[in-house]
């Protein structure tokens, strides 16, 4: 074991080092505690230290004291005179894990040495085991990132995922081009779920994101493509339709938006800003474009809800 | 004049026989060299504890005294190390009994040196 020696007596220090030197023990010799305190900061730092309560610089008491402040895992033997009982209570309430009376019994030393190696022993296990747990809970997470990275679906509402959504609605917008059918591209953001989380806390902001999820399951049919895009946004590709069904389809999703919140009997109201986009057939331009379009329209309609808003807040 | 059976050696030769103990093989003696370490330490510490009783200066006075108490006990002189311990926690009257303690060590010193002279001699021979 390494082992670190703060003492400012010399007799004592020699009788400290032979001994342990003869039980093979690797000695840092330190005659003071600012010594000692730089070389348990060092970053091969003995993880025995054996201080002197009493130094005339920083005594042995002040450095267990620092060495806990720090976290440090170093194993402290505090050497007090015989019948100091006052300064043996200090010590180990600084955090000194043993002690030891001086003039020293050398085969009581050695005693406490072999009880300090086990406690050493244990904890390096314990602390190679959290290592190994912690790498384990790093690699699962990790692997759950790839799998959802290669999923299509969102787990919370079961809509198509980002990645889902874009290549299905690229794929869809392909085939309305060759067959010369018109689409709708809807782009919905959900009103105050920051708000619903701040004051509601984050399960009812996850249950508000199912439901709007749920409602637009409930207003687009199955060959719609839904997806959930990431937070509080969602998009909708809505193959074959124009004019007046777009508008009629859309309004159908606002109405059934105010039916749910006149209906769920939740804290929090549903509320999307929506922007919609026509998309010819004979349009070239691919799904990301024309989500910035709707996106863009959304958030006008968006920014007068919020100017709305603000007008309603007046106090009634 | 006759030692009387109560009367405590001034130097337990067996407490300084423990540290053969911690001898390292190819060195020389170990306890030569404590002897020789507090032979030497001891006249300085009686000079810092003179020089500080008549400053006055009694944090000095009483780490010099708690030194040599403890190599004291280290090496077995016990008389020495009671002695100093006393200095060490002297409280009232303090020049006067300091002083007095420290011609009491001094005297035991006499006789200390003797013993660990003659015990080198032997580990040497």
């Amino acid at each position: 074991m390494r082992i670190l020696i703060a003492e400012d007596d010399e007799i004592s220090c020699r009788i400290l080092t032979n001994n342990l030197t003869k039980w093979g023990h690797e000695v840092v010799v330190t005659r003071n505690g600012n010594d000692a305190w730089r070389a348990l900061c060092a970053r091969d730092a003995p993880s025995l230290a054996i201080l002197d309560r009493v130094m005339p610089d920083v005594d042995g008491i002040e450095i267990c004291r620092h060495l806990r402040e720090v976290e440090s895992p170093v194993h402290v033997i505090l050497l007090t005179s015989l019948n100091r009982r006052e300064d043996l209570l200090e010590g180990l309430e600084a955090g000194a894990d043993d002690y030891l009376t001086k003039p020293l019994d050398a085969h009581e030393l050695r005693a406490r040495l072999q009880a300090a190696q086990r406690i050493l022993e244990l904890q390096e296990s314990l602390r190679q085991r959290v290592r190994e747990l912690e790498q384990a809970i790093e690699e699962r997470k990790a692997a759950e990132e790839a799998l959802r990275n290669l999923s299509l679906t969102d787990q919370l509402t079961g809509l198509y995922n980002y990645r889902g959504f874009i290549n299905l609605a690229e794929h869809h917008l392909k085939i309305s081009r060759r067959e010369t059918h018109p689409s709708l591209l809807i782009y919905a953001d959900m009103d105050g779920l920051k708000g619903i989380n701040d004051t509601l806390g984050h399960r009812a902001g996850s249950t508000a994101i199912a439901a709007a999820g749920q409602i637009l399951r409930n207003t687009f049919r199955d060959c719609d493509i839904i997806g959930r895009l990431g937070g509080d946004e969602f998009a909708v590709l809505v193959p074959n339709i124009q004019e007046p069904e777009s508008t009629k389809v859309i309004e159908r999703l606002r109405h059934n938006v105010s039916e749910y919140n006149e209906m769920s009997g939740h804290k929090f109201t549903i509320g999307l800003s929506i922007g919609a986009v026509e998309i010819d057939h004979q349009h070239a331009w691919g799904i990301e474009d024309q989500m910035a379009r709707a996106d863009e329209i959304m958030y006008r309609e968006k920014r007068e809800k919020k100017g709305h808003e603000e007008v309603q807040k007046k106090p009634a | 004049m006759s030692l009387t059976a109560t009367e405590t050696q001034p130097v337990d030769l067996a407490i300084l026989a423990v540290y053969d103990d911690a001898q390292i093989e190819g060195e020389p003696d170990f306890v030569v060299e404590l002897i020789d370490l507090y032979l030497n330490e001891v006249p300085r510490l009686f000079d810092t504890i003179r020089k500080s009783v008549a400053n006055k200066d009694r944090s000095t006075a009483r780490r010099a005294a708690h030194s040599l108490r403890g190599s004291s006990a280290n090496l077995g002189v016990l008389q020495m190390a009671t002695i100093a311990g006393e200095l060490e926690h002297l409280e009232n009257d303090y020049s006067n009994v300091a002083l007095e303690l420290l011609s009491s060590l001094e005297n035991e010193f006499e006789r200390v040196k003797e013993i660990l002279n003659a015990e080198r001699q032997r580990r040497s021979a």
